[in-house]
């Protein structure tokens, strides 16, 4: 619940719905849209039940980043090397879509598990498309490879018209997310989370995690690599990724946190509002009653009376009486 | 251009025992999901009684956490049943919200988590019910501009949206009865011409939960031996699989009688504490609890109106220009009445009330004057569990939609009490 899933759960539902009912074979045709404007949309005929096409567009690349043929760096090769037969990229890509993958799902491995698992593979189509840059430089920090524009900063598309920025070092990648937000009360309560996120860090059950630091002007790294990338009302956060963060089965798990940090704090900053919002209701409730009781008997009488106007549905009493009698 | 609007809007419909969700264009809701949330209470009072104690920061930040932990839907179910940390909680009754808190955490979740989406992203469609206070519209104009930062809002009443499901179907008949059974509450709403008829609405006490609790007596009065603590459950499964509307009564308990091994299904679950398994037969109540609509005086001794009656009283006290096109178009929509043959059984009763009517006006004028018969139709199709989330899907894909939407920009103008009125009925209210 803290953290977003990195498999969309309604891709995952019709695929897997889809498996169960094969023989049934019924059309389809959705489409809908992610946060950070991923848009899917899916297709499946009667005649063929095995074939479906999923596309995926990806949100309008900011002009500081590099995409091959729309789509980000190593992507196709991250595809096929995700799934295999069970996947076909489709080019041209379907219209409006920067990627039409055909899976067959017959090509599935039999057995449940491996099945599942690729599945949810399936349905984290945005992970590997979106991550494949971040898991490139990523990679090589596990595998110790000096790149070799050391220290030259990097721009990845991760929201319309907005990336973040890769700093890669021998031993360690600075990644540095500039965060915008449209809302003044959202800026400043992204703020504020923000650098509570920094102070949380600080604590003894940490130690281990990215170090992050917060920053309301932008880092001396990006100053002359981007200079109209670089505006952020709500200031710059960056985290020193260390090879301890990728190892192993650690890097899916950092590239998805990586590439949806700003969906993340997005989330969080609506949750916060909707915290605030309960503690608020309590509070006002509190208050009332506090109100209620300080009041005169007499005012209290005639306070009753007219709220009865609103005559609402019966049912209650319907109710009531029926469980009383149910209970004899 | 606001971007938004070349995305597609977001359509919930929250019901009072599913909510419905998903993106506009598409036949079907991504999601159908109960509407109910498991929270985590036990930090609340918790974290006031001793907040002078010490170590109060971390008391105060578990309190924050416990804030997060929570879920909806089917994960909400499952997890009050394997640990006694949640409370389940119902944000609406009878089709209304009475726990706004727990609403919105349901939307939170149902956007962040179930859809996906940014919010600020798209344009939303929420329905509500015909009967729906003013207030608690501005509440929802309240929370869904405040803490989501939606772009626009429309709230569309539900019965409205169930006709234009049937827009696309046929021809774009926006006149009709709309006879929506959910699962807290029935309404019976006349629409003229996409206008609610608001004095002839006419409400049911009875409606989906009434006949899960109905069969949940049944079953516990013939003393099948059913947990307790899960009876309520199994009850809206048998409801959900093995309900079915008969023709007659009378005829329906001798064909049970005759035949017990075609008729009578079984029920097998497992216990929640022990997980022994347990089963038990479903017999009459197949067809006893469809039947509280047709004859509510089996449930209820305070209701006794069958269903078609109240159709017909809402249509006889509707505007008189209007009543033969009402007849003629009687939209079923809400879970509850996807009972098998549940239509054919509403057509008929009516049909036949409708006939002595005119029979009666035949008599009384003595042959000279010959009344056209009148033509009773009671539509069923097979999105009706989700018709209303098809409407509003139906209605959130055409352009003039996002005209019509209450946007952010107003709200920040004149505040919540726009959603008082409707863009579409300029001066309607």
């Amino acid at each position: 619940m803290i953290l977003l899933q990195s498999p969309s759960r309604y891709l995952l539902q019709i695929l897997s719905n889809r498996i169960q009912n094969l023989e049934k074979g019924v059309e389809l045709d959705c489409q809908w849209v992610e946060f950070d404007d991923i848009r899917y949309h899916i297709q499946g005929s009667v005649k063929n039940p095995n074939v479906l096409l999923l596309s995926v567009s990806l949100p309008i690349p900011p002009p500081e980043t590099v995409l091959f043929g729309g789509l980000p760096l190593g992507a196709l090769e991250a595809i096929k090397a995700a799934y295999g037969v069970v996947a076909q990229i489709l080019d041209p890509p379907r219209d409006g879509f920067n990627l039409t993958l055909k899976l067959n799902l017959s090509k599935l491995p039999p057995d449940e598990e491996h099945k599942h698992s690729l599945l949810t593979k399936i349905a984290s189509v945005r992970e590997v498309v979106m991550g494949a840059p971040l898991r490139a430089v990523l990679k090589q920090l596990v595998t110790r490879t000096v790149p070799s524009d050391l220290g030259k900063p990097i721009a990845l598309v991760h929201r319309p018209n907005e990336s973040f920025f890769l700093v890669p070092q021998a031993d360690k990648v600075t990644v540095i997310f500039p965060m915008r937000f449209h809302d003044s009360i959202d800026t400043v309560l992204a703020t504020s989370f923000l650098q509570e996120f920094v102070e949380a860090r600080r604590t003894a059950g940490l130690n281990n995690a990215p170090p992050c630091l917060w920053s309301p002007s932008p880092p001396q790294e990006l100053k002359e690599a981007f200079t109209d990338a670089l505006s952020a009302n709500a200031g710059f956060v960056s985290f020193v990724i260390f090879p301890r963060h990728v190892e192993g089965r650690k890097l899916d798990r950092t590239v998805w946190n990586l590439s949806t940090f700003h969906a993340y704090v997005n989330y969080h900053v609506k949750c916060s509002e909707c915290f605030m919002h309960t503690r608020m209701r309590r509070q006002v409730e509190s208050l009332i009653q506090v109100l209620d009781r300080a009041k005169p008997d007499s005012e209290k009488a005639k306070r009753n009376s007219p709220s009865r106007s609103f005559k609402r549905m019966s049912l209650k009493d319907g109710n009531n009486s029926l469980g009383s009698r149910s209970w004899k | 251009m606001d971007p938004a609007t070349s995305r597609p809007a977001v359509v919930i419909d929250n019901g009072t025992g599913y909510t419905k969700l998903g993106f506009a264009g598409n036949v079907e809701p991504s999601f159908i999901l109960p509407t109910v949330v498991a929270v985590n209470e036990s930090f609340v009072n918790q974290t006031r009684a001793t907040t002078k104690s010490s170590n109060w920061l971390t008391q105060h930040s578990a309190g924050v956490m416990a804030d997060l932990d929570f879920f909806i839907g089917e994960e909400a179910l499952t997890r009050s049943k394997s640990s006694s940390t949640y409370n389940l909680s119902y944000p609406i009754k009878h089709g209304q919200v009475h726990n706004w808190d727990a609403m919105e955490r349901f939307w939170q979740q149902c956007i962040f988590n179930y859809l996906r989406c940014d919010p600020e992203d798209h344009y939303f469609l929420l329905t509500e019910s015909p009967m729906t206070a003013p207030e608690s519209r501005e509440y929802t104009g309240e929370i869904m501009f405040e803490t989501f930062n939606i772009p626009g809002l429309y709230i569309a009443v539900q019965p409205v949206l169930a006709l234009a499901a049937g827009y696309t179907t046929s021809k774009c008949e926006m006149t009709g009865v709309v006879v929506d059974v959910g699962d807290g509450a029935t309404h019976v709403v006349p629409v003229a011409d996409g206008y609610v008829i608001g004095s002839s609405i006419k409400s049911i006490p009875i409606a989906g939960r009434d006949v899960t609790l109905f069969i949940q007596q049944l079953m516990r009065e013939r003393g099948e031996i059913v947990p307790p603590e899960d009876s309520f459950e199994v009850a809206r499964k048998v409801k959900e699989m093995y309900c079915y509307t008969c023709s007659d009564i009378v005829k329906e308990f001798n064909k049970h009688d005759k035949e017990p091994g075609k008729y009578i299904k079984h029920w097998r679950g497992t216990k929640p504490k022990t997980g022994a398994p347990y089963s038990c037969d479903v017999g009459y109540e197949r067809f006893l609890g469809p039947e509280v609509f047709f004859n509510p005086e089996i449930y209820n001794s305070d209701f006794t109106t069958p269903l078609p009656d109240v159709i017909d009283k809402c249509i006889q006290s509707a505007p008189i220009d209007t009543r033969r096109a009402l007849y003629k178009n009687i939209v079923l929509s809400g879970g509850s009445t996807m009972f098998k043959d549940f239509h054919r059984r509403l057509q008929r009763d009516i049909k036949k009330i409708v006939d002595a009517r005119v029979l009666a006006s035949d008599a009384r004028f003595g042959g000279n004057v010959k009344a056209q018969p009148v033509e009773v139709n009671v539509v069923s199709h097979p999105i009706q569990r989700y018709a209303v989330w098809f409407g509003g899907s139906v209605v959130a894909s055409t352009p003039e939609f996002f005209a019509a939407c209450h946007t952010k920009a107003e709200y920040e103008e004149y505040g919540a009490s726009i959603c008082r009125t409707n863009p579409v009925f300029k001066g309607m209210y």
